[in-house]
């Protein structure tokens, strides 16, 4: 506790006081950050530049795709392909889609014929209403039930948990969305559908106001609930066996040794211990959800970026793919980074590094 | 403690909901913003499905896709209209005439129609928007084609339009027709907007146009609002309101219909067609189908000067080869296996929706299922079977393999390529089936490295177009662009009447010409027609009058357009359901349950905890 040097000596007080402040862990902490903004910005550029190979070398005649069935002519044909800039050699279409990107225009969508910035924009509200509120109800879930399933592994709710679990962790998304369409869709038997068969509004509906939001929770209901019956199970098996493995530790025998009640040692000792491979999966997690989920988009028609890139790759709108990749693929870097940021917080093993 | 303990349960509901409540506020950002006037004015909603490719943009001077056509048939008028036979009849134009040469057309333009913000609708907003397309490189992005042939469109006064060509064209007529071809805009709304054509969108609800129907609002990939024209000239739509709303797959549209939460699907496949038959509370129909499933075979792709292209099997150069693998494929059962026989086999290159272009070989001159007489045609042309039973060619002394490139995303093209590789087996040729995406194929075909494609085309109700794509000035030239072909076919006889028929004014006489061409296309063996399937209807029980025209001997009804039907449809007395507050009954009914349940596991779970 006691320090004598500045105990005794008010001068040298003075002169260690920058290294014995609160600021002192500040510089490894910058330093740390640094390296990890370095990296991630190495990685986005790198990512451009996979983004624009990979969607240049796929096979493509887009013109012909797009004007398939309409009477259009050679002349006009060569006079699209132009417009599109499908005549401009590689090397500057590389250049302009690295400046488009970095002026946030992100291309320009040849179906859509506008700014792949704008189209993201006005998909990214219905992803993230879908993706987020899936995933906080995934994760909660998931992580309750797999550490009450871990905590008494063997037990018959554990089994019946896990067996749920992994059960619709098997079944294909589009399989399971199709079940829950017909059932409180479309109605079976006795039961009557009593929920929308997809999109994200009614438009018979004022599209503002309370009944619209009801109206929108109401389609959110059938889509959030094939993500969260996919995904919850992931947490359940990680948060399950992480506790499991926690069980037998020393550190608990002591708690109960205490006398604290069960429920308590394993909220407030076991779970934060073993929370941490949960958090690697939740950033994972996180990472993924602005690109949104195709296959229940599509079961659903909700009007969200996963879907817009299926739609994309349908022509193949190129500009458009290739935005939605840069979105996709910061989203996945950005969330890595705060997911280093954040084991730098929770676990002190890292700090030490 | 005890308390804090069972509040924390509840703390986690609580943070659930507020992060779902907070996740829901992005949905602020997509819902006013993007259009959409409320759509809940009193009386009767027709519920459509969208065209599955969806709405690419409002600009009907650029727009491509038919979700966005079928649109622009409900909210723009044109010169012409597909009547119920499939022949153009009056619209904006009450009568046409033309002049001796065939170089000069006149259209007398209706009197009194106004555009709906009131302002008068003249020949002269006809004159400007063929004139633009004609002028204007943006304007002519999706049908400067059509008017290519055109020296001047002029409007001497409001009620004539004057349209003179370079050469004589027997199809102007089909020019300006919904969905089909060249809609009419509103000249005073769209001179604003011809130096940023390109970039504009047309989404200023509602739009101004002209037709049965006014467009309201519009949400990308989602739907499209409209309101009836009630005093439209060809007759008042029976609804009042309509809404055009987007399903990503057909199993979700036949669900929403089979909920009652759409009126009226045009087009859906095979297996949901049967099931839906049994479903009382939707009506079926059939109508003629408007396209055609083939299977292409590379006569030996050339550039427009002859040069060769590409990596094509010379093997099929040889037209006793292309006619063996015609005779080797058997369309019957194709017809009954891969489409439960909801069609025709495939013979005319033109589709059985436009009658007066339907074309059946004479008899005896069909080309059925014939594997004897394929054998020996493959015999004849020099190529004997090897060990394993795969012919040899007699040029270069390798194994008979053709390549068969098919959509990787249809189903179709995945039930018929088996078929088609078994029995081409067992006449001693491998198959070897590639899936490629719809672009990769594209790109392929345009660059003549295929040996044969699963094709499928739809073609509207006049031919020059579909019939054009099989003609030599489509080739691509010696740098291998330019090209739009369909299957490089190229032949003198067949490029004449192609000429002919663009300059034949006598409808009997010009549908001869194209008899004779869908003959020469029938022999050639390169485009080999497998079937015509019908397009499957599927509607509500409360609607009448959607599927327009009478049934033909089969019980299909002639080709319905979204023009047509959108605007006959009638709600049937009593009709209508109630489903929507039910479902919101039933839905809150739901959430009480959820949360009861919810409610009872927490409190169990503290009493446990107490009793430990």
């Amino acid at each position: 506790m006691s320090n004598p040097v500045t105990a005794t000596d008010p001068a040298a007080e003075v002169v260690q006081l920058p290294t014995r402040s609160p600021r002192a862990p500040r510089l490894p902490w910058a330093r740390y950050l640094a390296a990890k903004l370095g990296a991630a910005v190495v990685s986005f550029a790198v990512t451009l530049v996979i983004g624009f190979v990979l969607f240049n070398m796929m096979p493509s005649d887009p013109v012909r795709t797009m004007t398939r069935g309409r009477p259009v002519s050679p002349a006009q044909l060569i006079q699209l392909r132009s417009q599109l800039g499908l005549d401009k050699p590689v090397w500057q279409r590389f250049l302009g889609f690295v400046n488009d990107t970095l002026h946030g225009r992100l291309g320009y969508s040849w179906e859509y014929q506008r700014s792949v910035a704008s189209l993201v924009m006005g998909r990214i509200g219905p992803t993230l209403l879908l993706m987020g509120t899936s995933f906080v109800i995934s994760v909660l879930l998931g992580l309750w039930l797999g550490q009450r399933s871990g905590w008494r592994a063997g037990s018959r709710f554990d089994r019946i948990t896990s067996s749920i679990a992994l059960t619709l962790w098997s079944v294909p998304t589009f399989w399971l969305g199709m079940i829950l369409l017909l059932v409180c869709s479309v109605g079976i038997g006795p039961i009557h559908g009593f929920l929308p068969t997809g999109g994200m509004s009614d438009p018979s509906l004022p599209q503002s106001g309370m009944r619209h939001y009801v109206d929108v929770a109401q389609h959110l209901v059938l889509p959030a609930l094939t993500m969260i019956l996919v995904v919850y199970a992931q947490y359940v098996t990680i948060m399950r066996s992480s506790i499991i493995e926690e069980t037998g530790s020393p550190y608990l025998l002591t708690a109960r040794a205490k006398g604290l009640r069960d429920d308590h040692v394993r909220r407030r000792h076991a779970l934060p211990n073993a929370l941490l491979p949960s958090v690697t999966m939740i950033f994972m997690h996180l990472g993924t959800l602005i690109s949104g989920a195709v296959t229940v988009e599509a079961v659903y028609s909700w009007p969200g970026l996963g879907d817009l890139t299926y739609e994309a790759l349908k022509i193949p709108d190129l500009p458009l793919l290739q935005g939605t990749f840069i979105v996709f693929s910061a989203s996945v870097i950005i969330m890595n980074l705060l997911a280093d940021l954040a084991y730098r917080l929770l676990d002190p093993r890292v700090r030490a590094q | 403690m005890v308390l804090r303990e069972r509040h924390r349960p509840r703390t986690a509901l609580a943070a659930t909901a507020a992060c779902a409540l907070s996740l829901a506020a992005p949905a602020a950002l997509v819902s006013p913003a993007a259009a959409a006037t409320p759509h809940n004015a009193p009386g009767k909603t027709l519920r459509v499905a969208m065209d599955s490719s969806g709405v690419d943009t409002l600009n009907p001077f650029t727009s491509y896709f038919n979700g966005s056509l079928d649109i622009f048939g409900s909210i723009y008028p044109t010169l012409t209209v597909i009547n119920k036979d499939g022949r153009p009849s009056p619209y904006l134009a009450t009568s046409w005439s033309i002049s001796s040469d065939h170089l000069t057309w006149t259209f007398k333009i209706r009197k009194g129609l106004k555009w709906s913000d009131g302002r008068p609708l003249t020949a002269a907003d006809a004159a400007w928007t063929l004139n633009l397309i004609m002028t204007n490189e943006t304007a002519a992005t999706a049908n400067g084609s059509l008017v290519s042939n055109f020296t001047s469109v002029t409007a001497p006064d409001p009620t004539t339009l004057v349209i003179r060509t370079k050469h004589p064209q027997s199809n102007l007529t089909y020019v300006s027709t919904p969905i089909y071809s060249i809609p009419i805009v509103p000249e005073h709304i769209w001179k604003a907007h011809v130096a940023g054509l390109k970039d504009y969108r047309n989404d200023s609800f509602p739009v101004v146009g002209y037709g049965p129907w006014k467009l309201t609002g519009y949400k990308t990939d989602q739907y499209a609002t409209l309101d009836a024209n009630k005093s439209f000239i060809l007759g008042a739509p029976a609804y009042d309101h309509m809404v055009d709303q987007l399903y990503k797959n057909s199993d979700s549209a036949v669900a929403a219909l089979r909920s009652g939460q759409l009126d009226y699907i045009n087009g859906v496949n095979a297996t949901e067609y049967t099931a839906l038959k049994r479903d009382s509370g939707v009506s079926t129909a059939e109508s003629v189908g408007n396209g055609w499933t083939g299977l292409e075979l590379n006569p030996g792709a050339r550039t427009r000067s002859g040069k060769p292209l590409g990596t094509g099997n010379p093997a099929l150069t040889d037209p006793r080869v292309r006619r063996a693998i015609s005779l080797g494929v058997d369309k019957q059962t194709l017809l009954k296996k891969v489409i439960d026989g909801y069609g025709t086999v495939g013979e005319g290159y033109l589709t059985p929706a436009w009658s007066q272009w339907v074309w059946k070989p004479s008899p005896g001159q069909e080309q059925r299922y014939d594997p004897a007489k394929a054998n020996q045609l493959l015999d004849k042309a020099g190529y004997k079977r090897g060990a394993n039973g795969i012919r040899i060619s007699p040029k270069t002394g390798k194994a008979l393999a053709l390549r068969l490139g098919i959509h990787s995303d249809d189903s179709t093209d995945a039930a018929i390529a088996p078929y088609v590789a078994g029995w081409l087996k067992a006449l001693g040729i491998k198959v070897v089936i590639d899936p490629m995406s719809m672009s990769a194929l594209n790109s392929d075909l345009g660059k003549g490295d295929w040996d044969m494609l699963m094709d499928a085309w739809t073609n509207g109700p006049d031919p020059t177009y579909i019939l054009g794509i099989q003609s030599c000035t489509t080739l691509p030239d010696d740098q291998g662009s330019g090209g739009n072909t369909d299957s490089f076919f190229c032949d003198p006889a067949y490029e004449k009447l192609f000429a002919k028929q663009q300059t034949e004014f006598d409808p009997a006489q010009r549908t001869k010409t194209v008899d004779q061409m869908q003959q020469i296309l029938y022999n050639a063996d390169v485009d080999l027609m497998l079937y015509n399937s019908t397009t499957k209807i599927a509607l509500s029980s409360d609607l009448a009058g959607m599927n327009t025209g009478k049934p033909d001997a089969q019980g299909a009804y002639p080709a319905q357009s979204s023009f047509w039907s959108w605007l006959d449809a009638t709600p049937k007395a009593g009709g209508g359901s109630s489903s929507g507050d039910v479902g919101l009954w039933l839905g809150i009914a739901f959430a009480v349950i959820v949360v009861g349940a919810g409610v009872a596991v927490v409190r169990r779970r503290a009493g446990v905890d107490d009793r430990e």
